[in-house]
Parts: C-alpha cells; structure tokens; sequence
C-alpha cells in the first residue's frame, strides 16, 4: 500500500503557515535572532528562532473551543494541525473516523511553563489550570479532544528525531492496514529546560548557527510545530498529492548519550535502511535535507556518514540555519521543506556557510540549486540517546 | 506475538520471586513504591551511579533479557514520562540557581529515550529503537508497534518493555489534581474503597517478544486503544477486536480490569464487565501495583502467569467463575480518558496457530 | 586556606557531585587520576565538576583547556583553588 502526503501545515520562526515558510525559503530569509517573546537569562545571550507571535496573538488565531490549560506548545500544535487537515481537505468525520490515526511527538511538552510547574511540582502555586498540561503527550490530547480524534493515537519521544519518528511510524500504520489516515508531525516550543539543559552541554551558538561550517561554534534552539497528512493509496481518489513516503529508516548508533560514534554508524545504517525500504540506490537521491545542527559533533559525524554511503554526494543543505533546531518539530518541519523541494524543484541554499570542515572538502549548497523531475529527497534527523532516523519522500 | 521472557520490578516481589503471587505485599497510604534488586553485577557502578530510579528498573529488567537472549531485532519502550526525578531536580536547579551553570547529568537522564538508548548503548544494539510517551496509552503503542515489526517479517525477536516512577514531581501535581485518595487506604482494600482517588504505583516491565511460538508461548493477539471514547464507542472497539480475531465475547474466559478505587471512573469497567463479560471471571491488578500511565504492561505479564503458571491468587481475583482460562482480554483507561484493550491466548489450550 | 582540610573536603564533594559508588572520599588519593585511569570519569563529569567548583569555591572556568589542566587530580584541583580564591 503506497502512502501519499496530501495535506501539510506549519508554523515556524519564518512563517505561520505553509506559504510563508516557502516564500521565506525561496528568498533565503533567515528567522534567527535575539528572541522578543521568550523570557529566560540567557535571552540576550544566545540566538534563537522564536515565531514571531506572543501567546495573545496565537490565541486570537486558534479556535480554543472550550479547551483549558493551554500552554504555547499546544497552540502551535493546534494551529499546525488545523492547517493540515484544511490543506488536505479533511472532513471533520474525516478526522474522527477510528481509521485516522493521529501520531505527534513532542520533547518539551508543557515545560515551556518551567516556573508554573516548579510551582506546581513542589506545592507552591495558586491555580491548577495548568496540572494536565506538562507531559510531552498533553498537547495530543487537547488535539484529540477538540478533534474528536478516535482512531490510535500515539506520541513520540526520541529526542531531536520524534517527529521523523511520527512520520514512519503513521506510515507503517497505514500499509499495516491499522488505519487509512494518519496526521503525523511534532511540536515543541522554546523552554528554560532545553536553554538550559543544553547550555550546560555547552552546545549553545551566540552568533547564527553554521552548519557544516569549520568554524561552527553550536546549535541555535527553535520552536514550530509541523503536520502532514498521509493518506492510503486506496482513500486518495484524485486528491492533489505532494509526495508520497517511500522509505524510512531507524537505527540506534549506540556510542554515546550525547555524542556521535566516528564512523557514524547509528547514521549509515538508517540512511541505508530507508534507501532498502525505498527500493532505491543512494545514488538515487536528488537532495539532502540535512540534520546539520551546527554543533563540532553532530556536522562531522553526518558527512562522514554522507562519505561512507554515496560515491558522489547529492546537494546537501540544513534548513536549520533558517529556524534552529527545533528539537521534537524538527523532523516533521524538515519533512515539510523536503516535500517543497520535491514539488518546486528547489534546493534551499544552507545560510551562513563559509568554510569547509577540515580535510573532508564537503561543501553545503549555499546558493538556490533548481533541477527539474526531482525524484527522491532524504530527510535527516538524530537526537540524543543515539536516535538515528533517516526518511525519504518520493515524487507523486 | 508470543512472550517468550517477562522480568520486572514492581511494588510486588516480583524480580527475584516468580511465585510472588503466594505473598502479596499490602501497602498503607497513597504509594505503592517499588521492591528493587539489588543491582550488582547487573549494572556497573560507574553507569549505575547516574541513573534515576526509572533507568535503572528499566535496565534491571532490559539487561539480563538482552544477555539471555542475544541480539534482538529493535528496543521499543513505553513511558509516560520517563525519568521524572531527574527531571525535577533539573527543573529546581533551574529556579534555584537562577538558570546559573547547571550540571548536565539531570537533563541528559531526563529525556524519555534515555532508557531504550541505554539499553542499546551498553548492548551494542544498532537495530531499531524507539520510545513511546503517549501518557496512558505509551505501552499499548509498544505493543503495536511490535506487533506490526513481527507481522511484516521486519523483526522476530524484540524487547518491549514499559517504566514509570514516582518521584514528588509528578505526585505533587497528581495530588493536587485530586487523583490520589485523601483518606487512608490498605492496598487490600482499595478496589472496594469506594472513595474518590486512587493510589500511586510504580514499575518496569520487560517482555521479550517472538513472531515464532515456543513450547507453551503465550501468544499477545490484539492490541487497540481509542481516546475521549462514548460508552457505546468503547464496546465497539471491543467487538470489532473480537470479530478480527474470529472469536465472539463467550470465547473470552476472564477479564483483567483496571480497577483502581476511584469511584469517579470505576464505572468504565463495571459497565465493561456487566455489559459484554457477566460470565467470566474478573481479575484486578492495581491493588497490587497502583494506578500509573503504563501499568497494563503488569496487567499483560498478569495474563501471562494465569495463563502459563496457573497462578492461583486470591487477591486479584474480583469476580470468580469457573472457566478455564484460555483467552484473557485485559481492559484498562486511564483516568476515564485513554482506554485500551489487550487480547490474550495461551495457544497451547487451543488448536489454532496464529 | 587549610590545604589537607581543603582536599577532604574536596573528595566530599566528588563523591557526592557525581554520586560515586565505588570510593568513599577516604579511599581517593590526592594523586589519584580523575580522568583516563583511577576514577576513570568521563567529558559529563567533567562538566560536573566545573558546576561544582562554581557552587562550592565560587570559581569559574569558561575555557574547556583550562578544565583539563585543573581537574587533573585532588591535589590540582586544590592547588587551582588556593591559587584563585580571594
């Protein structure tokens, strides 16, 4: 059963929607800078990539319809998610139906409120809005509710790779004849956990992040929300199809809680299980959308995996450098963009590139690359706990 | 799927005592915290040192499995939330120190992947691994997710497991949500309490489980959930599960229901019980181990001991009858929201092959 | 500054920072290697113990260089302090 992308949604440092994000893409504008909405110490010292709306203005976009304890996570996931189910022109029977499946993933949850729930967790608040509201999984179920959502519904958490996570597993939902829908995405938004957590990692970029750069001094934290709705072969009809999913690959690199192996090998083993499961050859592949996240581990450790597996790297670039790292929404936002390169036949040049790393002589793409019949396009995504997930869109 | 290995910790003797069942463990007040091995010549000093509570159960239980049973083919795990004392000790330092330097240990052992990724670093373990964290619904998604990598010949042999630990994080906020009982209850006496509230658990389990059936295998044959359901939705799914496995309600010999004294949302399985399984026999398990997002992982090694070890053990039965038992369905929600259902089959009493 | 009540005081806080389970402070010898062999720590404790000299000593260390010519053993750690405290 082949499964096709018909619907997807997105807000993000470059945009509140779709078009936004691409428009912002095809003209190369960043969205990382000093932060104006999020509050936390480090605010001025680092560069994050915050979308551009306080909670009030989010609120005003969101139809609530009666939900409480909300927190910033779960309006942009809401906002995503209704966006995807319009571009795909879902009936709300549609997204009830027990045969759609709603896979999300998160790693923040309901952190995003660090000092309501220091106050919660250690009996020191006055309200309790907010008690249901910190899991990972909590803006999942304001989206089952409001949706009325009764197919399976699951949330991922593997780190920086959740919602590449989401994306196969709603696809293997769908061809194990579990459902015919599925909306698949993540969600996270910026937090003092994660500021925190990885500034004591010492992996915080206080200039724009660099992927793939010599001189790359860390990662840029982002937040967004992305969904994407995947359809069985048999329900699309003549539905307008983005893509279809044609492989995906997991595998655990099993080296090291923060770091990668040497020779990547938690990276080549899922980049050679998605291009199996695809029935293709590494060869195949027209673009790379990359996990680049800008740290000296990270970017080393994936092109030494790009060296490993193709005779002749395909044009690579990471779209981090546009809005961050958006931890758990990064693999369904870089999903997104993979599917417009597909469509438009667009590589998104990689922003703020300089210098190659070392002796390796692998060069990012840093002006627009356009190919006509673009074919296959591979997503990247590896998270702490040595999470290595590799996806590959195909043209519909 | 088949069970091939179970190991567990829970607030019940179980790790080293297979017979726990001759000598269940009452416990006074709201936690039911649990029994714990020592970990020596399990886990290093030097990794063990790090771990919280929930990542070291996790390994206790992973650990020996995968040194038994060799390579598997992925780790799937399920945890609501994973290692929330680490958490919370991250989160304090936080406030407390004003977001000053911060030790990275707390964070990094946080993450709810922590377990699965453990288990793998310290195994060698490249094969796929994935952490569920859809609250009470985090193990059944394991299970489905194994189930689909057994059917579609992409795995045979998998460790799926489950954790959750009490830590005051989320106790704290639990209490305060009015989920706990506000008068003091004996854990022998909670399904029957008929107070609001229920009790706090805790717990890790580990399944080691097979697409090949082995010598009495105990087959887990169906696994579905649905979220904010009507009643009437609920049986559907029920009979719908039923129908897909060719069997109808009368098949079914006994019921594992997630009983946990709150009498707010207890209706869910007495309505369950009395609308589809007025004749089987009825068991309980949260008197045992407490109420926690990913406790059907005790319910399913709880089929798993009547079924194969023809586990006799007043205290968890509700409702007897004297079928023998063959097929058990478990029914479990949580907190009236996400409900689950689990099928259960000892092969060895039934002529099919599945 | 004390120096032998510097160092117990010392192996009192790595034990407790990084929650050692082999050692009690006692057994750690001044000379004895944090990092490679002896305590056999690794690049998370280093941080560790840089949060540690941060909270207990008030001393900073910003460059990851500097890190591995103090945390080298007790005994440097202790001359590091001495030499820096005011």
């Amino acid at each position: 059963m082949e499964v096709f992308i018909t619907g997807m949604g997105c807000v993000t440092p470059i945009g509140n929607n779709k078009h936004e994000n691409l428009t912002s893409l095809t003209e190369s504008k960043s969205g990382l800078k000093k932060p104006a909405i999020f509050q936390s110490k480090y605010a001025s010292d680092f560069i994050f990539g915050e979308v551009d709306m306080d909670n009030t203005a989010l609120l005003s976009l969101v139809d609530i319809n009666g939900l409480t304890g909300l927190t910033r996570t779960d309006l942009l996931a809401l906002m995503a998610f209704d966006e995807a189910i319009n571009d795909a022109g879902l009936s709300r029977e549609e997204v009830s139906s027990n045969k759609t499946a709603f896979i999300s993933a998160s790693t923040v949850g309901g952190m995003c409120l660090t000092n309501q729930l220091y106050d919660d967790s250690n009996l020191k608040s006055n309200t309790t809005e907010f008690l249901e509201s910190y899991s990972g999984s909590a803006h999942a179920q304001q989206i089952c509710k409001k949706y009325r959502i009764k197919g399976l519904v699951n949330v991922i958490n593997t780190a920086c790779s959740s919602s590449a996570n989401a994306i196969a597993y709603g696809t293997r939902l769908i061809k194990a004849g579990r459902a015919t829908r599925a909306v698949v995405g993540g969600v996270d938004s910026l937090s003092k956990y994660t500021v925190n957590g990885f500034n004591s990692l010492q992996i915080l970029s206080n200039d724009k992040c660099t992927p793939f750069d010599e001189n790359r001094k860390g990662l840029n934290l982002g937040e967004a929300a992305g969904y994407l709705v995947l359809e069985a072969a048999n329900v699309v009809a003549k539905k307008n199809c983005y893509a279809k999913v044609a492989g995906y690959g997991n595998s655990n690199d099993a080296f090291h809680p923060s770091s990668m192996s040497d020779h990547a090998k938690g990276i080549t083993i899922a980049i050679n299980k998605a291009l199996e499961a695809a029935n293709i050859s590494s060869a195949d592949i027209d673009y790379i959308n990359a996990h680049g996240t800008g740290t000296q581990n990270n970017d080393l450790i994936e092109l030494t995996g790009f060296k490993t597996i193709f005779e002749t790297i395909p044009p690579f670039s990471s779209t981090k450098s546009y809005i961050g790292h958006t931890l758990g929404a990064a693999g369904a936002v870089e999903a997104i963009y993979s599917v417009f390169s597909l469509i438009e036949g667009d590589f998104y040049p990689n922003l703020n590139f300089n210098t190659p790393i070392g002796d390796l002589n692998v060069l990012p793409i840093t002006e627009v690359v356009h190919k006509k019949n673009v074919r296959y396009v591979m997503s990247n995504s590896y998270g702490f706990s040595g999470n290595c997930t590799s996806l590959i869109f195909e043209k519909a | 799927m088949f069970i091939k290995d179970i190991l567990s910790i829970s607030p019940q003797d179980t790790y080293n005592n297979h017979n726990y069942w001759y000598n269940v463990k009452t416990y006074i007040g709201n936690k039911l915290s649990c029994i714990e091995p020592s970990y020596d010549g399990i886990i290093k000093p030097s990794q063990l040192r790090r771990m919280g509570k929930a990542l070291r159960m996790g390994i206790g239980c992973g650990l020996p499995l995968l040194d038994k049973h060799g390579k598997v083919d992925g780790i799937i795990i399920g945890t609501s939330e994973g290692g929330l004392e680490d958490c919370i000790k991250f989160l304090n330092q936080i406030v407390d120190y004003d977001e000053g330097t911060l030790t990275p240990t707390n964070f990094m052992q946080s993450t709810p992947n922590a377990l699965s990724g453990h288990l793998a670093l310290i195994t060698g373990n490249t094969n796929y691994n994935i952490t569920h964290v859809n609250k009470g619904l985090s193990f059944e998604n394991a299970l489905i997710d194994a189930q689909m990598l057994l059917q579609d010949g992409s795995a045979n042999v998998l460790l799926v497991g489950s954790v959750e630990e009490i830590s005051d994080y989320n106790y704290n906020i639990e209490q305060s949500a009015n989920q706990y009982k506000k008068v003091e209850c004996r854990s022998n006496e909670l399904i029957h309490s008929n107070t609001e509230g229920t009790v706090c658990g805790e717990g890790a389990v580990m399944f080691v489980l097979s697409s090949q059936p082995e010598n009495g295998s105990i087959c887990i044959k169906d696994v579905d959930a649905i979220t904010f359901p009507e009643e009437s939705e609920l049986l559907d799914l029920c009979k719908n599960m039923l129908r897909r496995n060719g069997i109808v309600t009368n098949d079914i010999d006994g019921v594992i229901v997630g009983l946990n004294g709150d009498i707010r949302t207890d209706h869910w399985y007495t309505n369950f019980i009395s609308s589809l399984f007025s004749d089987q026999t009825i068991y309980t398990y949260k008197n045992l181990v407490g109420e926690y997002p990913t406790s059907a992982s005790f319910a399913v090694k709880l089929a798993h001991d009547i079924l194969k070890n023809n586990m006799i053990c007043p205290e968890i039965i509700f409702k007897n009858s004297n079928r023998a038992q063959k097929n058990i369905l478990i029914y479990n929600h949580f907190k009236g929201v996400q409900h689950s259902l689990i099928l259960i089959s000892d092969i060895n009493s039934s002529n099919e092959s599945l | 500054m004390n120096k032998e009540i510097l160092k117990q005081e010392l192996k009192a806080h790595l034990v407790s920072y990084l929650n050692i389970l082999e050692y009690k402070p006692e057994e750690i010898a001044d000379d004895m290697p944090l990092f490679g062999t002896g305590l056999e720590l690794d690049s998370i404790d280093s941080l560790e113990l840089i949060v540690m000299l941060e909270r207990e000593y008030g001393l900073k260390i910003t460059n990851p260089a500097d890190g591995r010519k103090i945390l080298v053993n007790i005994e440097s750690m202790a001359d590091f302090i001495i030499a820096n405290k005011k």
